[in-house]
Parts: structure tokens; C-alpha cells; sequence
């Protein structure tokens, strides 16, 4: 903890950097459904194993419908990492945090987590638990083509380093 | 819904994908703390945004998340729905300073930025004050007094009008290598899929750079900003578009004439323009074909809902 005031260090998320260190090398695969759970899954049992090699692409059936997908690379300059809030020692189970966020109860396992899921875990620590430098993009039936979203985030970085570039003085 | 921490495949704990740069991955190895999420202004909108800070350098990210419906990630062994993907790129702090200087501007006098830089709703705000070469940022957008040794800035619209200039030029040249298409109008694009427009003249990289930028200021400084630029607006008397409407045809139809008058949001404002007070109608004669804001990147569709990240 630096020696900013208490009440300010309650609004933040720590991040471990000794865990960016962290080399374990993760599977990821982005796919074209929503799965409205977080839990373990037998990923390597049912849908690893069911993936060819197809003449466009990977393939794979995922609840009987067919997905086509590629690897996608990490855009340069950056890592990829899955990242895992933790604990915090005497932390309270569903607190709130100060945003106005309409979630006043703790979701259902079945709910999607909310977008600012990552706010909801101030004054915590996040930690990387893997990295990654690709992952298998699938769409349904087709590959997701040069205009899918995806691939337009992709380019952000590259776009973001130009705008936020120090310009030149006179 | 609590994360467990343990290490495993993140059962029941939510797990958040992240694009980092690679430097901060380099910086970790001699840092054993000072790197956190802050919530800090969003400069264009004034609501709260997530953004990394670096502490040891010190050093300063925005995250910005793709976010599409109908996503899911399988991670190694498990599944985490939504399919968020975040990234953290390096983030230019003189747009949040910016934010401050404006704010403080209304006092009309010359001030130390320790009390510039306040904001009750966004207290890490202080964070800002300690990033390295904060002199020199100042410069392009600043008048600085210093006496007895402090430094007092007032903000001056016309050095940061010519600073935001050389940011879009620097946009410019990235949309240039990175091969964005800038030009096509997203209504005459979704008759021909795939056809590559290939005449982006400059004033349409000039007008897309513009919104990427207009990402980051208030929307009165990037009104300025598009005059600054000579971007030029819409003549209010258009010529009537055809009343032919385009057809899909196998033959390739040649875009004989301006795109922008097949613009449906055009012909709406040219009909309503009858019943609206002279200020409606000098918003409306502003074009927004063509700019482009970074949410097109990652699929949020509406910019209502606070603490978005």
C-alpha cells in the first residue's frame, strides 16, 4: 500500500505485477454463443477433441451447430492473460462498491456478469493466473470476416499508440 | 459468486481476459507493487471510466473493452460467459489534465495544478499529479506564470486547438498504415460487401481522425476543434437527392454522385428543418457521416449507461 490516503485506496484494484511474470500458457477459445455460466467445463473432453482441420478453416460442432474458426494472434506489443480477483482477507462477500450499479444483490450464477464486473472488485487484488499469445476465434458457420467487431478491437492498439503519441513541439 | 483464488481453472471465480502491453510485463520484474485499476474522468462525457496506472515509472493506460453480444470464452477448462475482451493501451494524460484545466478555467486566473487537478467523484485524480514531465505536457496547452518558484497555468484554447491539430495529423498517418477505411459511407458500404473504396480523400481521413480525438474532449472543443480543422459543414441548401431510391442490382452501380446524399439521416434533416428554431438548425447542419467514435471499435452500441469500462 503507497501512502495515499485510505479512503483513495479503497477505489482501486491492485494488480500483482509478479504474476504478470507468470508463463503458464492458457487455451482460449472465443465463441460465437453466449454461455450463461461461469464454472468449469470439460472443454478438453467434448469440444477440443472434436476439432478438424477443415478446407476453410478450423471446425468444430458446438450444441449441434457447426463453427468455423482461426487462430488469432495477439496484436504486437502486447500479452495476452486471463486475470483472477482475489480474497481479500476480511473482505465481505457481495460488498458494494460506490458505482451506481442497479446490481444491489449478489447475481445468480446464472446471471451474465455485469460489464463493470471488474469495478465490483475495488479494493481487492487481481492477479494473472495465465498468458496467452492466440486464441481460436469461432463463428457460426463462417469465419468471422475482416469486418467482424473482433477483429476491428484488434486494431485498436495500434490506432490508440498514434493518438496518444506525444506530438512534436514547435 | 466469489472468486476462491485458487488457482485452479477459475471455478466459479471470474475470470477477466486481458490485452496488456508488453512493457508493463517488463517493468514487473522490478516492481513488487504500483500497478492498480482506477476509476478517473472520461474526459468527453464527464462520467467515470477504469483506467491502469503504473506507478513506478509513473505511467498511465486506459482499458477499453470489446464487448459483443452473443460471446463466451472457454478458458482452459471452464467457460466464462459474456466473452469480454479488455485492453489496456497507453493513454496521453494531457486529455484528463485537459479536463481539469477547462473546469478551472471558468475562474479565469492563473493557478498552481495541485488545485487544478480536484475532483471529489474521481479522488485518484491526484494520481495524475504524478506523472513525469508534467511541465513539458503543459506546455501545448497551458499559459504558465511562475513566481517564486511555483508554476501557475491558465488554459489557452488556442495553443490546445494546436495541439489536438498535430494529434490528428499523428491519426491521420496511423489510419494511412494501418489501411482503415475512412471513406465509405456505412450506406452506399452495405450494398457492395467487400467492394474496397479506394478514393479516401484526405478530408475523410481528417473527419475520421477528428472523432477518434473528439473521444477524448468535451464536445464544445471538438465543435472547435472541427472548425479549426476546416472541416467543412454541409451547405444548408443541398440539392434535393434524387427521388430515385439506390436498387441492388448485379450490375455494379457507379457512384456518380456524392454518397452522402443517399445519407438517410441527410434527407430526414432536410425535412424536418421546416419546423425547428434557428439554433436546431444550425446543430443539424453539422455532418456526422463519417465520424467515427472509438466505440465502433468495440461494439457498445449506446454511451447512456454510467461505469461502463
Amino acid at each position: 500500500m503507497d501512502s495515499e490516503k485510505e479512503d483513495i485506496g479503497k477505489n482501486r484494484i491492485h494488480l500483482r505485477p509478479v504474476t504478470l511474470l507468470n508463463v503458464t500458457p492458457v487455451t482460449l477459445h472465443l465463441l460465437p454463443c453466449e454461455v450463461r455460466v461461469n464454472r468449469p467445463a470439460p472443454v478438453a473432453r467434448f469440444f477440443t477433441p472434436a476439432i478438424r482441420q477443415g478446407p476453410d478453416g478450423l471446425e468444430v460442432s458446438f450444441r449441434g451447430r457447426s463453427l468455423r474458426g482461426e487462430e488469432v494472434e495477439v496484436p504486437p506489443g502486447l500479452v495476452g492473460y486471463v486475470m483472477v480477483t482475489e480474497e481479500k482477507g476480511e473482505v465481505s462477500i457481495g460488498k458494494q462498491d460506490f458505482s451506481e450499479g442497479s446490481h444491489s444483490d449478489e447475481p445468480e450464477q446464472e446471471l451474465v456478469e455485469p460489464p463493470e464486473a471488474l469495478e465490483r472488485d475495488f479494493d481487492r487484488f487481481i492477479s494473472a493466473s495465465a498468458s496467452f499469445s492466440r486464441f481460436t476465434l469461432w463463428g457460426l458457420e463462417t469465419i468471422p470476416g475482416p469486418d467482424a467487431k473482433v477483429r476491428a478491437a484488434l486494431t485498436w492498439p495500434s490506432l490508440a499508440a498514434a493518438i496518444h503519441a506525444q506530438v512534436p513541439e514547435d | 459468486m466469489a472468486g476462491r483464488g485458487d488457482g485452479g481453472d477459475g471455478a466459479g471465480a471470474r475470470q477477466h481476459v486481458f490485452l496488456l502491453p508488453e512493457c508493463l510485463k517488463d517493468a514487473s520484474k522490478k516492481m513488487t507493487s504500483g500497478l492498480m485499476f482506477v476509476k478517473l474522468v472520461r474526459p468527453c462525457s464527464g462520467e467515470g471510466a477504469l483506467y491502469l496506472f503504473n506507478m513506478c515509472l509513473p505511467q498511465l493506460f486506459e482499458i477499453k473493452v470489446f464487448k459483443e453480444k452473443h460471446h463466451s470464452w472457454f478458458i482452459n477448462q471452464s467457460v466464462q460467459s459474456g466473452g469480454l475482451l479488455h485492453f489496456a493501451t497507453p493513454m496521453d494524460p494531457l486529455f484528463l489534465l485537459l479536463h481539469y484545466l477547462i473546469k478551472a478555467d471558468k475562474e479565469g486566473k492563473f493557478q498552481p495544478l495541485d488545485q487544478v487537478v480536484v475532483d471529489d467523484m474521481f479522488p485518484n485524480c491526484i494520481l495524475l499529479l504524478k506523472l513525469p514531465e508534467l511541465e513539458k505536457l503543459l506546455r501545448h496547452v497551458t499559459e504558465e506564470k511562475e513566481i517564486g518558484k511555483k508554476k501557475y497555468y491558465k488554459y489557452s484554447k488556442e495553443k490546445t486547438l494546436k495541439w489536438l491539430g498535430k494529434k490528428v495529423n499523428q491519426t491521420v498517418a496511423a489510419l494511412k498504415t494501418n489501411n482503415i477505411n475512412v471513406g465509405a459511407r456505412v450506406q452506399s458500404a452495405a450494398f457492395f460487401p467487400g467492394h474496397q473504396i479506394s478514393s479516401d480523400k484526405e478530408e475523410d481521413y481528417i473527419r475520421y481522425a477528428h472523432g477518434l480525438i473528439s473521444d477524448y474532449i468535451s464536445k464544445e472543443l471538438s465543435d472547435d476543434l472541427s472548425k479549426y480543422l476546416k472541416l467543412p459543414e454541409p451547405s444548408a441548401s443541398l440539392p434535393n437527392p434524387p427521388s430515385k431510391k439506390v436498387k441492388l442490382s448485379d450490375e455494379p452501380v457507379e457512384a456518380r454522385e456524392d454518397y452522402t446524399k443517399f445519407n438517410t439521416k441527410d434527407l430526414k434533416t432536410e425535412k424536418k428543418n421546416s419546423k425547428m428554431t434557428a439554433a436546431q438548425k444550425a446543430l443539424a447542419k453539422v455532418d456526422k457521416t463519417g465520424m467515427k467514435s472509438i466505440d465502433s471499435f468495440f461494439g457498445a452500441k449506446n454511451k447512456k449507461k454510467v461505469g461502463k469500462i
